[in-house]
């Protein structure tokens, strides 16, 4: 039987300023995507098999970044979506949001057990763009179900405000255990707990991707959607996505193939399809 | 005749007394009028002004406004036409085509503009608002802004300012990223120079370009169909408030720090989140138009608030308006109408749409959007109505405070400035025996303006959108593939250096060209149009206007002589800037620094080239004669200080040979780096490539310093002149099977080359054959000056 289309929707915050090429991205791995208003008619959420929240900068990054957000009525309905299952991945300040409504981690429900802080960086302060390898730790959440365990990967980041911490104690052990942590800033071949520049932000323990238990719900700090395809990736940059794309130079048909960003939305599909679809029909 | 102002409404009175008291007058009032100027505003009117009048025709006839010591000769010099040009300069942005795809012809839209004078009073607010008025001049012509770039000039940062330098440095660089980052566009480029003459007059010049289908572009003007039918004018955005208040005057005269605090108030107050809630809403407001069938006009409100957008609007069309300032959204009550109607508040725009298209364009902003909500108090509101006579009336509270013709206050004044040459400064520079050439190539790459600049475009966002291809750092110029269907690039970048400015300034302003140029062409791009941001002092010194003539008549000589790939015309200069009075109340003036930023188009942009060496056992090509005058270079700056020396001449037909076969070899594929010789010469330009090779698999390069003057034995030349010369020039990397094919192409276009050497995995840098023989240095000698050298200066 032909599976009807993925459909994904991106949700305009006002102030986010990735959606359009989040959609684009989301499009390049064979789903459908719309981009909702934030205010617009709630129960058209229901119609979609997922959600992302893509970067910017929501109401102006005023209290923290993402937190007014956080608060708004259609994060309820993305938990309840969220609750059946359904994957939701904030990036960059969709990870703040995510974070700021306590769905991530979502150990106990409603509170918020984690924040992303201002970056801790030798000698300078504010904004940090940088394109970081990512030694991926779990890959049972919805943005690295077609990765394995170890694989590393490079995706850009971009932000001022992208260090996990917490003050639960115990709870970094907690979410390794688990397999919350999903991904973890790592050297070209997958190397732990790198410093900077690596470790682009200070991050505890390195990490850049947060899960809730069921792996459904993602706040990943990186910009998948900025290296979706081969194209986006620098020519300077080292590991196997920077020897992938100097091999291509010059080929127009290699580079509009898929980058390591291309993985996170395949792994959106593939989870959308294999688990919930897969199972029993329910989706 | 014109309408008789009610006694209620205030005026300035102007005829009948003497200069002495009219200038009393004038000052008393805030205006900053000439009293010849005030009588030409009477003579204009046939009446005293009203306050209104006379602080709109103040902003109007501003330098900033009215261009008027510049006209003339940016009229005489500059090519600004072409077969590939929409729009010339005249609007808010010049507009280019690009590539037609899928039947669509897809445009550039380009403005570069500075916000200097802002900048130095209040560096993190007079930067961002600098990228918030240059986006918006790109936004109104029905473009989406796909970059933005910010050539930055500051003081010595180890000089007697150095602690205010490093405080606007940082300033200046937060503004740029807190704005454009939160905006969601992308930073493509720029450049920093820092000398003490910008002490007391930083230069923050921003470009932004944009991408628009060129049948939707939306002219800064009331449509024709407004003389058949009705239409309204509306005001969108952030509410008015007295900030900018003065603005252009601001910027139209010389800093006095005594003044420096009502200054602060005439610096606006940036709101990047509004401005992206606007660009959002906008688009569908522009889609409304289209879907309806509507011919609508857009401008945005910068120098002169509504008064200058709406009255422009109008005088374009020959039309005119009629503007209730009871109407405008204001911020604060009991602003006085002449604050409402020339205050600089940013984020604002506006539209000139069919009567019955309002109701549905207020609906978007207010309600769809919830601007009133979201944004505190901003929205859209209709403020007036187009009217056949080409008058501008504003009324206030049920008075009419200004009734003129749009003609009278757009048309502006126009100076002839005193011109006279400065006393020749220059002096021969003899090179010393003795020098240690490997030690002086490390103090050069270490030098404040040579190193990397790692530290300041490390703050910019780059990649949002997702179009970017190269990045700032990776090459010449930024290079963004903006549609996203098709497989064509946009190559930009901008040059200007002060040094050549201090020495020669005509030379400044064609080396900016033939330097932007190359950098666009190194990553394979031919250019396709030219903006320009002329950065001088006080244009009534005769020297100082002297500077700012040649460096316009150096900027026509070399957009003509270098020239269009295909068709040889001049390259157009489409948009650009005048900004004088960057001179200190104690008299000095900035270096002259006329600052070009070049567009270029990659046919493929999967045929771009970047600078880092990317293989070992390729050959390295030098394009270009080195040249023996090293004035205003990197290295006599480094070992003789502010020694004005003879600087290279541009060559324009070398110029032009080169572009068309760097572009050629590029489009071929048949190279795998390029990098322009610039400031530092070869030796730097060597350097870089190493530095720039793949993060895990550095690759370095052994440079015969002898094949620098030629493949042909026997060449001479001294070894200093020859590393570095900062003659125009190219380096490329290519593959052994590649050279017949190469060789080809080069001596097919008459460009002088040399094979200098190779590249090897590892080795850093290897210079043989200089007069006291072979030296090397490894990649972490290089890396160490290089990116440590400037950023002390920049944290």
């Amino acid at each position: 039987m032909m599976e009807s289309r993925v459909r994904i929707a991106v949700i305009r915050f006002p102030g986010v300023n990735c959606e359009d090429e989040t959609k684009r991205a989301v499009e390049s791995q064979g789903m459908d995507c719309d981009i909702l208003m934030w205010n617009g008619p709630r129960e058209r959420l229901a119609e979609y098999d997922g959600y992302i929240l893509p970067g910017g900068f929501t109401y102006q990054d005023r209290v923290r970044a993402g937190a007014i957000a956080a608060k708004d009525r259609i994060v309820d309905c993305l938990f309840e979506e969220a609750q059946a299952g359904k994957p939701v991945i904030g990036i960059c300040n969709g990870a703040q949001i995510l974070i700021e409504s306590g769905m991530v981690p979502g150990m106990t429900p409603g509170k918020v057990e984690m924040g992303l802080a201002r970056n801790i960086m030798p000698d300078r302060d504010g904004y940090y763009t940088r394109w970081t390898h990512l030694r991926v730790e779990s890959d049972a959440s919805c943005v690295t179900w077609a990765m394995s365990s170890l694989d590393v990967t490079s995706i850009p980041t971009a932000h001022a405000e992208g260090r996990f911490v917490t003050i639960d104690e115990g709870l970094i052990d907690r979410l390794f255990e688990n397999g919350q942590v999903v991904m973890t800033y790592s050297g070209a071949k997958g190397e732990a707990e790198p410093a900077f520049p690596y470790n682009p932000n200070g991050s505890t323990r390195g990490i850049a991707a947060v899960s809730n238990s069921s792996g459904n719900v993602v706040a990943m700090m990186p910009h998948p959607e900025r290296a979706a395809w081969l194209s986006q990736v620098p020519e300077s940059l080292s590991g196997h996505w920077g020897a992938e794309r100097r091999g291509a130079a010059g080929s127009r048909r290699i580079l509009a193939e898929p980058g390591p960003g291309g993985e996170v939305f395949t792994s959106l599909r593939t989870f959308i399809v294999e688990r919930l679809r897969g199972r029993g029909g329910e989706a | 005749m014109d309408a008789v102002v009610p006694s209620f409404v205030s005026i300035v009175r102007v005829l009948g007394i003497g200069d002495g008291e009219l200038l009393h007058t004038l000052v008393q009032a805030g205006l900053s009028f000439t009293p010849d100027e005030a009588r030409r505003v009477a003579g204009l009117l046939g009446r005293d002004p009203t306050v209104v009048e006379a602080n709109i025709f103040n902003t109007m006839w501003s330098e900033h406004c009215s261009y008027k010591s510049s006209r003339k000769v940016l009229g005489e010099h500059l090519p600004t036409e072409g077969a590939g040009v929409v729009l010339g300069p005249g609007e808010d942005a010049g507009i280019v085509r690009l590539a037609t795809v899928n039947g669509k012809s897809y445009c550039i839209a380009i403005a570069h503009e500075s916000h200097n004078h802002p900048s130095q009073v209040v560096p993190n607010e007079g930067a961002a608002t600098g990228i918030g008025g240059i986006v918006r001049d790109v936004y109104c012509m029905g473009a989406d802004v796909v970059g933005v770039l910010d050539p930055l000039r500051f003081g010595d940062p180890t000089g007697k300012n150095a602690e205010r330098t490093r405080e606007i440095v940082h300033g200046v660089v937060e503004g740029i990223w807190q704005y454009s980052n939160a905006l969601g566009v992308p930073n493509l480029g720029g450049d920093v120079y820092f000398d003490s003459s910008f002490d007391e007059n930083c230069l923050v010049n921003v470009v932004a370009l944009g991408l628009v289908v060129e049948e939707e572009v939306i002219r800064s003007r009331i449509p024709l169909e407004a003389t058949d039918s009705d239409y309204d004018v509306i005001l969108v955005g952030k509410p008015t408030d007295p900030s900018g208040f003065g603005g252009a005057t601001f910027a139209s005269r010389v800093i006095d720090e005594e003044r420096a605090l009502d200054d602060k108030y005439a610096v606006q107050v940036p709101d990047p989140f509004l401005k992206r809630m606007l660009t959002v809403a906008t688009r569908d407001v522009f889609k409304l138009a289209r879907d309806s069938g509507a011919v609508i006009g857009f401008k945005d409100l910068g120098a002169g608030g509504i008064a200058c957008a709406t009255s422009e609007l109008g005088a374009a069309a020959g039309l005119g308006v009629r503007i209730d300032l009871s109407k405008v959204i204001v911020a604060e009550t009991n602003l006085k109408p002449e604050v409402i109607a020339c205050s600089e508040t940013q984020e604002r725009y506006c539209f000139v749409v069919p009567k019955g298209l309002s109701p549905l364009v207020l609906r978007i902003y207010n309600e769809v959007f919830e601007l009133p909500e979201i944004c505190h108090g901003s929205g859209a509101s209709v403020i007036g109505e187009v009217i056949q006579e080409a008058r501008f009336i504003l009324e206030h509270e049920g008075a009419v405070v200004c009734d003129a013709s749009t003609e009278a206050i757009t048309a502006g004044i126009c100076y002839m400035r005193e011109s006279r040459p400065r006393e020749s400064v220059e002096r021969e520079y003899v090179l010393p025996d003795g020098l240690d050439v490997r030690a002086v190539l490390l103090d050069v790459l270490g030098a404040v303006n040579v190193a990397s600049r790692e530290h300041i475009y490390r703050h910019y966002d780059c990649e949002v959108r997702g179009c970017t291809v190269v990045r700032p750092g990776e090459a010449d110029a930024g290079v963004i593939a903006p549609i996203p269907s098709a497989g064509v690039g946009v190559a930009v970048a901008c040059d200007g250096n002060p040094f050549y400015g201090a020495v020669d300034s005509y030379q400044a302003g064609a080396v900016a060209v033939a330097e932007s140029v190359r950098n666009v062409a190194a990553v394979g791009a031919h250019p396709i149009a030219l903006t320009d941001c002329l950065n001088f002092g006080n244009p009534e010194v005769p020297e100082v206007f002297h500077d700012f003539v040649e460096a316009v008549r150096g900027i026509g000589d070399a957009a003509r002589g270098i020239g269009l790939k295909d068709s040889g015309e001049p390259i157009p200069v489409v948009s650009g800037n005048v900004s004088f009075y960057n001179q200190s109340s104690g008299g000095s003036a900035v270096l002259p620094s006329p600052i070009v930023c070049c567009v270029g188009r990659l046919v493929d942009v999967s045929r771009h080239l970047t600078t880092g060496f990317k293989r070992g056992g390729d050959s390295v090509y030098l394009l270009g004669r080195r040249g023996t005058k090293l004035g205003a270079s990197a290295f006599l700056r480094t070992v003789a200080g502010d020694l004005k020396a003879p600087v290279p001449e541009v060559d324009f037909d070398d110029e032009r040979r080169m572009m068309v076969a760097v572009t050629d070899i590029a489009e071929s594929g048949l190279a795998a780096s390029c990098h322009d010789v610039s400031d530092g010469g070869v030796a730097v330009a060597l350097a870089e490539m190493v530095l720039l090779s793949p993060e895990d698999d550095p690759i370095g390069a052994r440079i015969s310093v002898r094949r620098l003057c030629g493949s042909a034995p026997g060449g001479s030349g001294h070894d200093l002149e020859l590393m570095f010369s900062e003659a125009g020039g190219y380096l490329l990397e290519v593959a052994p099977g590649e050279e017949d094919r190469l060789l080809n192409i080069l001596e097919d276009r008459g460009v002088w080359y040399s094979r200098i050497g190779t590249t090897e995995a590892g080795v850093g840098l290897w210079f043989t054959g200089t007069a006291d023989g072979d030296f090397a240095l490894t990649a972490e000698e290089l890396a160490r000056p290089w990116t440590d050298g400037a950023t002390g200066a920049m944290r």
